[in-house]
């Protein structure tokens, strides 16, 4: 397998890296990022797909406008994370901050610690894995796509959501606007605990199911000239 | 006996709380602002006399050439015109609308700009520069289509709807929209006033890093903002380290917006880019940061008296609809019995039933506007602005566009010499400075 080797980032400037990992990643399979030094916007607009792996923790915009590669990153994450992921695979081994996969329209986010608020916000497709719990307004005006927390999840889960399904493994604050508890069947469950185990999580937990009540999908009345045929 | 005539209640006004009576909620239209506010037609240009001459008004040279963008980016945007096709999305548009803007601002070496709910590939085929709009919403944004873009439009707010998102009623959310935006069919799109992921400007600046890493930091990336609160907004989206800014006034145009955001939020064009002119001089960044106006411009006189204020560049919208044949009587089309009003009179682009095939999805429709010709109408309409601008440029005694100044323009009341900065007719004063 080719190998680029090992990119020092305290060597080289954010956008020395990036441009350096976006040559790479057309010809190498892995590609190695030590001391990140939790720098903002390191392995951005990648859009072939590679193995990239960091060694330490990552600041805002980490992995974000990806369309191809897998990320493995060995520490915790700031905001946006893998925001308006396309295909692909972002691992976290720590935390992440605010607005992790926000507008992902595809591919798996993996987080094995704590999420902050707005996880999944106006996600679009993919799925979204987070081990540990995540903040308020988690799924915010989410569209399609799955959010699974396998913790505790904040206030105002799934808010204007329009489709997609937030799974909750532990406790939430509240329902959001526009959010409804469904039932889960078995099968769903047996899928989740298959998801859970091929992430490498152990436990079981026995998912809550939200979804969308779709109340707000249309306004209530219409002009004359606003019906779809007069 | 009939009751006096009520500038309180006038009918429009009692037409109004009966539809709201009926509705039981805000009424939505698209079009424009009805508030009669002060604009470039109370401004007027002081030619030349004696005091300096005058070039030949029909054969010498004048610039036009605009470049916007050229802080950090390595490639600014060249355009033949300071005047380009504001966004406007695809779904408010049709397909057809879109390729024909593309088009024309390709027959005119300008740019035009997505909108929201990303790419049309026709448009992007047609067109020799566009403009990718980074929303809110998020619909449809595509990393491999940004990398294609000769710039990138951060959108902050819009001035027709400020502090709001874009709307797209359920008639226009169908089919390849509605895949495109990963939305259901058919719903009433109200979409998301905040982006996902950064608040304030502190974050925007990080996001303005990831974009410019995402595109090697080679083409523009303009914040557009609603013009409100613009010292603070200008100031800070500059800081953020915007190439260039946008202000969209009140004045501006869109597909479709709550009434009560279209009359009575935000500021009219004129003070909107004298500030912005003023924030970007007080932070030493005006001519290093690009100022683009957007509002209610219909002509090239509008267009030079908005660089005369300040602005580097124009972006329209509504008047490039209007060369499109919007609220035209056209074969096959029949205004009041389709629409219910006279064209002329026509605001009712959230219908999606435009009788003339630009603001609606209904194949019926669309097939009113033909792309090919109507590229060529807007492509006559930004020429015949631009040689307007140049006409009244040479009146005035210069050579080069980008040359008119504060100095070029006159009041024609009060209130325009305030929000202009310039002398009222007739005195040497500047209204409302102290």
């Amino acid at each position: 397998m080719a190998s680029i080797g090992v990119m020092d980032a305290s060597e080289m400037t954010t956008r020395e890296l990036n441009a350096l990992l976006k040559k790479a990643s057309k010809t190498e399979d892995l590609i190695e990022i030590t001391n990140p030094g939790a720098r903002h916007n390191i392995v951005v607009g990648i859009l072939d797909e590679c193995h990239i792996k960091i060694n330490g923790s990552v600041g805002y915009y980490s992995a974000s406008l990806l369309d191809g590669p897998t990320v493995d990153i060995d520490g915790n994450a700031g905001w946006a994370l893998g925001e308006n992921l396309m295909t692909g695979r972002i691992n976290v081994s720590g935390d992440v901050g605010a607005s992790v996969g926000a507008s992902m329209r595809g591919g798996d986010l993996f987080v094995g610690g704590d999420a902050g608020a707005r996880a999944g916000i106006s996600m679009k497709g993919g799925t979204l894995l987070v081990t540990g719990n995540t903040g308020f307004l988690t799924g915010f005006m989410m569209q399609k796509g799955r959010i699974v927390v396998c913790g505790d999840v904040g206030d105002a889960v799934g808010d204007s959501m329009y489709e997609g399904i937030i799974y909750v493994g532990g406790e939430y604050g509240s329902l959001g606007s526009d959010a409804e508890v469904a039932e889960i069947d078995e099968d769903e469950l047996l899928d989740l605990w298959s998801l859970l185990d091929s992430n490498g999580v152990k436990s079981k937990p026995d998912f809550k199911k939200i979804i969308s009540s779709k109340r707000l999908y249309h306004f209530d009345s219409l002009e004359r000239l606003e019906l779809a045929s007069v | 006996m009939t009751n006096p005539k009520s500038y309180i209640f006038p009918q429009r006004t009692i037409d109004d709380i009966h539809a709201k009576a009926d509705l039981g909620r805000y009424r939505i239209r698209g079009f424009s602002t009805s508030q009669n506010v002060t604009h470039f037609d109370d401004l007027t240009f002081l030619s030349t006399g004696l005091t300096r001459f005058p070039l030949e008004g029909y054969k010498e040279r004048c610039n036009t050439k605009t470049i916007i963008g050229s802080r950090y980016a390595s490639t600014p945007l060249s355009l033949d015109t300071p005047i380009y096709i504001s966004g406007m999305s695809y779904g408010a548009l049709s397909a057809n609308a879109k390729t024909a803007l593309g088009r024309a601002a390709a027959m005119t070496g300008t740019a035009s700009c997505t909108g929201d709910g990303g790419m049309l590939q026709s448009e992007r085929d047609a067109s020799e520069k566009l403009i990718y709009q980074v929303l809110p919403s998020r619909y449809g944004l595509n990393p491999k289509h940004m990398v294609q873009a000769q710039a990138i439009e951060i959108v902050v707010g819009q001035g027709a709807k400020p502090g709001t998102g874009g709307m797209l009623m359920g008639v226009k959310v169908l089919d390849e929209i509605a895949e495109m935006r990963d939305l259901p069919q058919g719903i009433d799109q109200r979409s998301p006033a905040r982006h996902p992921d950064w608040l304030g400007p502190d974050d925007l600046a990080m996001k303005i890093e990831q974009l410019r890493e995402a595109t090697d930091w080679r083409i523009p990336i303009h914040v557009k903002l609603g013009a409100c609160r613009v010292d603070d907004d200008v100031k800070l989206a500059a800081k953020a380290g915007a190439d260039a800014v946008v202000v969209d006034s009140m004045v501006a145009g869109t597909g479709a917006s709550a009434e009560v955001l279209l009359d009575h939020s935000g500021i009219p064009t004129v003070p909107a880019i004298v500030m912005a002119r003023e924030a970007l001089r007080d932070i030493g960044l005006y001519g290093t940061v690009s100022l683009i106006a957007s509002g209610g411009i219909r002509s090239g006189a509008d267009v030079a008296k908005a660089l005369a204020l300040g602005a580097d560049a124009v972006a329209i919208g509504i008047a490039s609809l209007v060369a499109l044949n919007c609220n035209r009587e056209i074969e096959g089309s029949d205004f009041v019995n389709e629409i219910g009003v006279p064209a002329g009179e026509c605001s009712h682009c959230h219908t999606g039933k435009c009788p003339v095939g630009i603001t609606t999805q209904d194949p019926k429709l669309t097939k009113r506007l033909d792309p090919k010709s109507g590229a060529e109408r807007v492509a006559n309409f930004l020429n015949a602005m631009t040689m307007e601008l140049s006409l009244l440029t040479r009146s005035l005694g210069k050579g080069n566009v980008h040359s008119l100044e504060p100095e070029d323009l006159a009041a024609l009341t009060l209130e325009a010499s305030a929000m202009a900065r310039v002398p009222l007719v007739g005195t040497n004063k500047v209204f409302g400075e102290l």
